[in-house]
Parts: C-alpha cells; sequence; structure tokens
C-alpha cells in the first residue's frame, strides 16, 4: 500500500451544520510521513483531523485510511490510529486515575469481553517511563498540570501502538523550556515505532527538521504547501506569527 | 413458618437493598455523565402513565412502566439527533409528561383516584409483592452483568465519550444503554421509595463515595454497597420512627453525604495549604 491516509475533494460538517467546516481538502500521506498543518485559528484544522478519523461526517469527497474505506471501516480504523485531542478539559476532580487513563488507549485492541493481559499492563508503563510520567501513574489525572495531561494523552494515544498519530497541538501546554526536548523524544517515537504523524500546530518553531511536508490551512481549505527549509521564510513573508493563531 | 408480618418486612428489607444496589450503581453514571434530572423526568413520565393507566382502568403500574420504557428509549437517540444534551432533553420531557398527567387527572371522575396515581410518586414499600421482588432482581442480574461484561466500554466512555469513539469503541450502544437501564431502574424503584426521593438514592451515594475516591473503579464498586446500607439504615429509621420508608432513606442518605462532605481528605488537603 503507498499511502497510508488518502483524502480526495474531502468536506465535511458538523451535524446540524448547514456549511462544510472544511473544504475540498486533498491529502496524501504515506507511510512513515512526518506531516505538519499550520493556519490560523478556526481554519478547520481540528476538523480536519477529525474528519480523518471519522468523527465528522463527510459530505464530500473520499477517504481512505490503511487502503479501507473510513465510512464502511471505521471502527477497524480507529483501532490504528492514535489521536491525541487538542483541547480537553479534564475537570480537577475527574475520578480517573493516570495509568488507568493510559490502558484505556489499548480498549479497542484488546476487544470486547477480554481483560487487559500482562502485555497490555507492560505496555502501559513502558509508555509511562518513555514519556517521563512514571512517577505520575497513582495520580488523579485531574490534579496533573497541562503539560503533564498532554504527557498523559499522547502517552494513552501511544499505548494503542498505533500505525497512524493524529496530533493536535500536542505541545501547547508543555513548557517551552522543555518543548524542544520533547519534540526531539517525539520525532525519536515516531521513528523507533514506524509511525505516521499528522501533526497541527500553532508553533513555527515546534516543527521538526524531518518533516516532510507542510500544509497551510486557512478558512477550510489548504492553501500552501511548504517545505521545512522554507519556514523560516514563510515567517517572515507573514510578519513573525502575524498571521497565524495565537491559541 | 415465618408470620405474615415478617414475611412483608423480609420482603420490603430485600426490595429496599436491592434498589439501593441498583439505584447507586447507575448513579455513577448518572452523576458523571451530568442527567441527574432523568430522575425527575423518569418517575413523573410513570406518574403521567399511571393517571393514564386509572383513566382506561388497566393496572396503572404497568401503564406506569411502559410509560418510563418510552422515556427511557428515547432520551438518547432524540439527544443525538437534536444536537442537544440529555439534560434539555429529559427537561422537555418532564414538563411534556406533566401536562400530560394533568389532563390525565382532570378527566378522572373521583378524586380518590387522582390520589391513587399519585402514589407512584409516594412508593409504599410494604406493598411490594415477590413479583416485584423478581422484577428488581432481574433488573439488577442483568445491570450488573452488563456493566461487568463491558466493564471497559462503559469505563472510556464515562472518561470521555468522544475519545471512546476516537479508540474504535462503537459508543453509541453503550450510551444508549446507560440511559435506558437509568430510566428503567427509575421505574422499578417507584414502589419502594417513590418516583420523588428515587432520585436522591441515584444521586447521593455516589456522590458520596466521590468525595472520599478518585479512582472511577472503587466508585463503581462502592457506590451500591452504600446504596445498599442506606437504604437497609433509612428502613430500620422508618420502623423505629414511623417516617415514611422513602424520607427516612432520603435523609439517612443525605446525612451521610453531609458528613463525607466535611470529613472528606479531598477537603482537608486544600486546608492544608
Ligand atoms: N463543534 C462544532 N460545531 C460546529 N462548528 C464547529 C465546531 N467546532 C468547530 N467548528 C467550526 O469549524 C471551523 C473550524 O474549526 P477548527 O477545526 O476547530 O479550527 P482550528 O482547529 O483550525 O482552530 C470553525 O469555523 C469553527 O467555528
Ligand atoms: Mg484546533
Amino acid at each position: 500500500m503507498e499511502y497510508i491516509v488518502e483524502l480526495k475533494n474531502v468536506s465535511s460538517s458538523y451535524l446540524g451544520e448547514a456549511y462544510p467546516a472544511i473544504r475540498d481538502i486533498t491529502l496524501m500521506v504515506k507511510k512513515g510521513d512526518f506531516i505538519s498543518i499550520i493556519g490560523p485559528n478556526g481554519a478547520g484544522k481540528t476538523t480536519l483531523l477529525e474528519t480523518i478519523i471519522g468523527l465528522i461526517p463527510i459530505v464530500r469527497g473520499k477517504i481512505r485510511i490503511f487502503d479501507k474505506e473510513l465510512q464502511k471501516d471505521g471502527i477497524l480504523i480507529r483501532r490504528k490510529i492514535g489521536y491525541v485531542p487538542q483541547t480537553f478539559s479534564i475537570d480537577e476532580h475527574s475520578p480517573f486515575i493516570v495509568k488507568d487513563v493510559v490502558l484505556m488507549g489499548r480498549f479497542g485492541k484488546i476487544g470486547m469481553l477480554n481483560s487487559p493481559s500482562k502485555r497490555d499492563l507492560e505496555l502501559v508503563n513502558e509508555f509511562l517511563q518513555l514519556l517521563d510520567i512514571y512517577h505520575l501513574k497513582d495520580r488523579p489525572i485531574g490534579k496533573l498540570s497541562g503539560g503533564q495531561q498532554q504527557r498523559v494523552l499522547i502517552a494513552r494515544a501511544l499505548a494503542k501502538e498505533p500505525e497512524l498519530m493524529l496530533l493536535d497541538e500536542p505541545f501547547s501546554a508543555i513548557d517551552p523550556l522543555f518543548r524542544k526536548e520533547f519534540i526531539k523524544k517525539f520525532v525519536e517515537i515516531h521513528k523507533k515505532f514506524d509511525l505516521t504523524t499528522i501533526m497541527v500546530t500553532h508553533d513555527l518553531g515546534s516543527i521538526p527538521e524531518i518533516c516532510s511536508k507542510i500544509y497551510v490551512m486557512r478558512g477550510g481549505r489548504i492553501v500552501e504547501e511548504l517545505k521545512v527549509e522554507e519556514v523560516e521564510n514563510f515567517r517572515e513573508r507573514k510578519g513573525v506569527l502575524n498571521d497565524l493563531p495565537r491559541t | 413458618m415465618i408470620s405474615l408480618g415478617l414475611r412483608i418486612l423480609l420482603i420490603a428489607i430485600i426490595g429496599a437493598i436491592l434498589a439501593g444496589v441498583t439505584c447507586s450503581i447507575i448513579g455513577v453514571f448518572v452523576v458523571r455523565l451530568k442527567i441527574s434530572s432523568i430522575g425527575y423526568a423518569m418517575s413523573h413520565a410513570a406518574f403521567a402513565g399511571a393517571a393514564l393507566g386509572l383513566l382506561l382502568d388497566i393496572d396503572p403500574l404497568l401503564i406506569a412502566l411502559l410509560f418510563s420504557f418510552i422515556v427511557a428509549l428515547l432520551i438518547g437517540p432524540i439527544s443525538d439527533r437534536s444536537n442537544l444534551s440529555p439534560e434539555v432533553i429529559l427537561g422537555i420531557i418532564f414538563s411534556l409528561n406533566i401536562a400530560l398527567a394533568f389532563i390525565f387527572l382532570s378527566l378522572l371522575p373521583t378524586t380518590a383516584a387522582s390520589i391513587s396515581a399519585l402514589s407512584i410518586l409516594w412508593g409504599s414499600i410494604l406493598t411490594i409483592t415477590i413479583d416485584d421482588l423478581t422484577y428488581l432482581s432481574i433488573l439488577t442480574t442483568i445491570m450488573i452483568s452488563a456493566i461487568v461484561l463491558f466493564f471497559k466500554e462503559f469505563y472510556a466512555i464515562l472518561f470521555n465519550r468522544k475519545l471512546a469513539e476516537a479508540d474504535g469503541i462503537n459508543t453509541k450502544p453503550f450510551y444508549y444503554a446507560i440511559l435506558f437501564m437509568a430510566g428503567a431502574t427509575v421505574s422499578f424503584s417507584l414502589k419502594i421509595i417513590g418516583g420523588l426521593l428515587v432520585f436522591a438514592l441515584i444521586v447521593n451515594p455516589p456522590s458520596t463515595i466521590m468525595q472520599f475516591s478518585y479512582d472511577m473503579k472503587k466508585i463503581i464498586v462502592l457506590s451500591p454497597i452504600l446504596g445498599a446500607i442506606t437504604c437497609l439504615i433509612g428502613f430500620l429509621l422508618s420502623l423505629i420512627t414511623d417516617f415514611p420508608v422513602g424520607s427516612s432513606i432520603v435523609i439517612v442518605s443525605s446525612l451521610l453525604f453531609a458528613i463525607s462532605v466535611v470529613v472528606s481528605p479531598k477537603r482537608r488537603v486544600i486546608v492544608q495549604h
């Protein structure tokens, strides 16, 4: 299979909305690609990721993922996608423990009526360690900082052993001082686990070198395509982050 | 041979315990998913049903059950289709049922008949029969088995329905099942604790346990245990004081909740800072 993700002229809209939130998107992603998506607030970046994972119904076009039709095999496809959502408000009193939240990532894979095996639990520990949150494993998730919660959600997505990772501004709450280091770590993870990654970001500085392509979105469309080398240029052309989101 | 009085008492006690278990276990879902209006909505659906039953001269409890079952089946699909939260749909259903109940009651020939419809709202634990007990046990068994068998799915939905869906869990049937079980629980508890007070038994024990634990797994196990104890103590209280059973149970559970808020370690931590 050549492409992991194939979107052809896709428009999708939220339930009950008259106008599609993303329009005429064509996006082809090869195995092993690292794709970044940038664009101002409301450009449709989150919508694009949620469309790829099948949470938002498409009104036009075609989506194939892992060489399967999304509308037919959605559930099977979702079991192989790690999704790290953007705004995810976990209330302070949320009664869930970190290690259980990470284990939850494996539930789809474990399958109905089966219990988690020893290997499932080992994987949870492995990813907790990988993301430097092992010491937090018995804490309630609501009691962690935003950056720590993001790490938990990334661990949760990775614990699924996905083939495709969708990250929605995954480093936004992580301390800028550690962000560079964390991105480096994520790139290592991307390589080590043979992932294909699509990452939405508002921080041009957090686009890694290995990024194969950068798409600029605006008004629900992909309006430009950049290479990593062109990012600096783009930044100057647009004025420093002038036209880019500050979320 | 046990005496008739003892037999009635035993049936009532078992009924109270079963109601405590079912209400409190579904209560964990109701509290977490913030759909506590399901208590009012269901009991008034039952009330409207009972009124219609009296009007048509059919067993009022049967029609009451039928009404609440229909409501239980409708909440999920309507809230999904209308893109509104179940709380809003419950509010609409609640007032609709009150309106229907008033119409049915106004058509009833005598006030005595209206009063017997009202008994649905109060409950009468000493009149429950072996049959009632059987239905309630079946409901309790089905519910606990479903939650144990599909624990992962329910658990993931309690954390976040959207993420659960993104993980490849087909959340719709499970979510509808939660709403339906909540509705069925209310209907089956009507006779024991009454439609107005069943709400307290759904919300109070899980809320009490949540004062002590951040672990959903423990909350799901401990809430029904506390619910059963609450009902038992409440029942004994009503025997001693001659208060109505439903009210006694509510008073006990509210008291336990109040104590838990005062002694909760969650609050102590805040004080220490
Ligand atoms: N739940 C929703 N229902 C309806 N419209 C939405 C919803 N979420 C986002 N939108 C709309 O879809 C468009 C794209 O939003 P989004 O994908 O969140 O943008 P971004 O992630 O690029 O900031 C916006 O116009 C927004 O108003
Ligand atoms: Mg977004």
